[in-house]
């Protein structure tokens, strides 16, 4: 029973089943699916040298996202597209949810959106809100991992998150009344 | 009446109390508000809807079989050159 290559039977029982996740924050990321293939791939192998640094017990996806963040970060990252712009500190915080709120209450305009619509919105956010909302609303990464990854203090994740489903509320419900899914109504006004 | 000091906590707690991110203690509290306050209960159903809806359009994406088959070529020949040295 000598396996002629330790480890690796282990790495890619453990690496294999992320890949998909692996792809989505990838292509998140870079928002390009060829650029994203070659981030997957050099994360997966940059894990593979770095295998034996891995402690077992602790959270695989983590360490994964890690390396693919601190990979694209140092290699991948450029120009991105225009972020939609938005005064977020003066923006009214459940502007989306007044604006439904006597229509639609409980938001079934979301189901009509198209993934491809939803995709394009969390794409267009500032790389900041988008990293932080994939790893918590996509993958579902417990706000503390999330922290790990991106070496910021829990309350940083929680207030990122707060302003990035804000924006992508306020997008995809202006989507929702071009489409016609719901009717305009006037916002609330920012402050009262 | 939604917008008094009660609400406005509950709101601002309310997607990290759907992602099950908060003390229990304040946990409790929200459950309470929101058993008496209709309007942030259906804020609450809002919030609820879109994460579901965010969770499930965007995970629809998987990684392509090709991509999944290099990843595979390129361990097993990292490996034979290791092996070699």
């Amino acid at each position: 029973m000598t396996d002629p290559a330790p480890g690796r039977e282990a790495f890619e029982a453990e690496v294999i089943p992320q890949l998909d996740s692996l792809y989505r924050l990838a292509l998140r990321l870079t928002t390009d699916p060829s650029r994203a293939e070659d981030l997957v791939q050099d994360t997966v192998l940059k894990a593979f040298r770095s295998w034996q640094r891995f402690q077992p017990g602790t959270n695989i996806r983590s360490w994964l996202f890690t390396i693919l963040r601190n990979t694209f970060i140092n290699d991948y990252r450029r120009r991105q597209r225009e972020p939609i712009p938005m005064d977020l500190e003066t923006a009214e915080p459940h502007a989306s949810f007044r604006a439904v709120d006597d229509e639609d209450p409980e938001g079934t305009f979301f189901s009509r959106i198209v993934d491809a619509k939803v995709l394009e919105a969390i794409d267009r956010l500032p790389e900041e809100f988008r990293e932080v909302l994939v790893l918590s609303d996509i993958e579902n990464l417990p706000y503390a991992e999330i922290a790990d990854v991106l070496s910021i203090p829990v309350g940083t994740v929680k207030s990122r998150l707060f302003r990035a489903r804000r924006q992508l509320q306020e997008v995809l419900y202006d989507h929702a009344v071009e489409m016609g899914y719901i009717r305009a109504r006037d916002r609330a006004p920012l402050k009262q | 009446m939604a917008g008094g000091p009660k609400c406005r906590e509950a709101l601002s707690l309310l997607q990290d109390y759907l992602k099950e991110e908060i003390t229990p203690e304040n946990a409790a509290k929200i459950t309470e508000h929101l058993e008496k306050c209709r309007p942030c209960f259906e804020h609450l159903q809002f919030e609820k809807r879109f994460l579901e809806m965010l969770e499930h359009k965007a995970r629809g994406q998987c990684c392509p079989d090709r991509l999944r088959a290099r990843i595979l070529t390129e361990l097993r020949s990292e490996l034979d050159s290791s092996a070699e040295t």
